[in-house]
């Protein structure tokens, strides 16, 4: 087999268990920790492409799902910080 | 070439594959991090460094370089925030210690005070543009050098950290050392089928800098470092860390490290950044 789709499927078999957390939770930022490690996966797996097909056809989506993951991880963390503050506990931070 | 390309992808894939492993094993979100934040990201600049090796072009080789470069600047980033998110919302397991517990600071202002005009950072934009657009041609630099210029314009930039060469290189060395550990580290506890050694805390550590850059430069690299996990970075009103250790030990242990850190990422900058703004 071709190192580079070995490459791809163990990358794909773990996204499989990163999914598996995704579905799993509990909480929700293990499910966007997981969700951004899917996408990590995937950008490393079409990284891996770049050996057969040089870097015509996948160095910019391999940077734009990069970038999307990273921008994915800091809407999520900024999603759970705005949605888990309590009313009581944000008039405390005024006084 | 062919051989140090296809020992790079193996090396990255099975970087990725742990990480997936860790995630899905990992008894808590936070224990979790470290293995995406540590081991998925060196494990991406590998399998991309390996495929451009193999694809020996120098097209491939600058994608390369970006994406390692652009990959070292967000990991610690998202892991900051995913960190610090994760711990407000509870989803840590069993602390042996939680220095952290009821604080919850306020998001801190954006900086504001003069403005200061860098012609690095307007080049170093402009670079970036040429890479991304893989074109060296006069035309893709001069509207790099727009956007850079744009970006200059419209950006907050209160302080200009001015970094010596010779001592950023140091630390860079020694930032790559510690990556290597800590992912050798973690490929051991992930592969590893007991969980007795995890031992979780989250520690205070205040920091003797008065310098944004410095600690913003150690919290950043207390992400990557072996066993450690910013959770938050915040002033009361001196700069303090707040660190997640995967294995636990003491507190000063921890801050002994973190202060190690710190005095090498203080060499780095110069010393008029040292005061505050």
């Amino acid at each position: 087999m071709d190192p580079v789709t070995g490459a791809q499927i163990v990358l794909a078999i773990g996204a499989a268990a990163a999914s598996f957390r995704v579905v799993r939770g509990p909480s929700i930022a293990d499910r966007i920790i997981a969700l951004d490690l899917v996408l990590l996966l995937l950008a490393s797996a079409m990284g891996a492409e770049i050996a057969r097909t040089g870097e015509d056809l996948f160095a910019t989506p391999v940077i734009v799902v990069a970038l999307v993951a990273f921008a994915g991880a800091v809407l999520g963390a900024r999603f759970i910080e705005w949605r888990d503050v309590p009313e009581e506990e944000e008039e405390e931070g005024q006084t | 070439m062919t051989a140090l390309g296809s020992v790079l992808l193996g090396a990255g894939t099975l970087l990725g594959f742990l990480a997936a492993v860790g995630v899905a094993r990992f008894p808590s979100a936070l224990a979790r991090m470290h293995a995406s934040t540590k081991a998925a990201s060196l494990g991406f600049i590998l399998v991309v460094v390996g495929a451009a090796a193999l694809a020996r072009s120098p097209g491939a080789a600058g994608i390369a370089v970006l994406v390692a470069a652009f990959q070292f600047l967000t990991a610690p980033v998202s892991g900051h925030l995913l960190g610090r998110a994760a711990t407000l919302a509870g989803a840590h397991g069993d602390l042996l210690v939680d220095d952290f517990s009821g604080r919850r600071a306020p998001l801190p202002e954006p900086p504001s005070g003069e403005t200061v005009f860098s012609t690095s950072r307007v080049a170093g934009t402009a670079l970036l543009w040429v890479l991304l657009w893989r074109d060296a041609a006069v035309g893709t630099f001069a509207a790099g050098l727009i956007v850079g210029l744009t970006v200059e314009a419209v950006g907050r930039r209160r302080t200009v950290a001015r970094i010596r060469p010779l001592p950023a290189l140091r630390f860079l060395v020694f930032y790559v050392g510690q990556v290597a550990v800590s992912n050798a580290r973690l490929a051991w506890e992930v592969a590893t089928p007991w969980h007795d050694e995890i031992a979780e805390a989250i520690v205070r550590c205040p920091l003797e800098t008065l310098s944004p850059p410095v600690a913003i430069l150690v919290a950043n690299s207390v992400t990557f470092s072996p066993g450690t996990l910013t959770v938050e970075l915040t002033e009361e009103p001196e700069l303090v860390l707040y660190v997640h250790v995967l294995r636990f030990r003491d507190r000063e242990e921890t801050r002994a490290e973190i202060r190690a850190l710190e005095e090498r990422a203080t060499a780095v900058f110069r010393p008029d950044v040292t005061r505050r703004g």
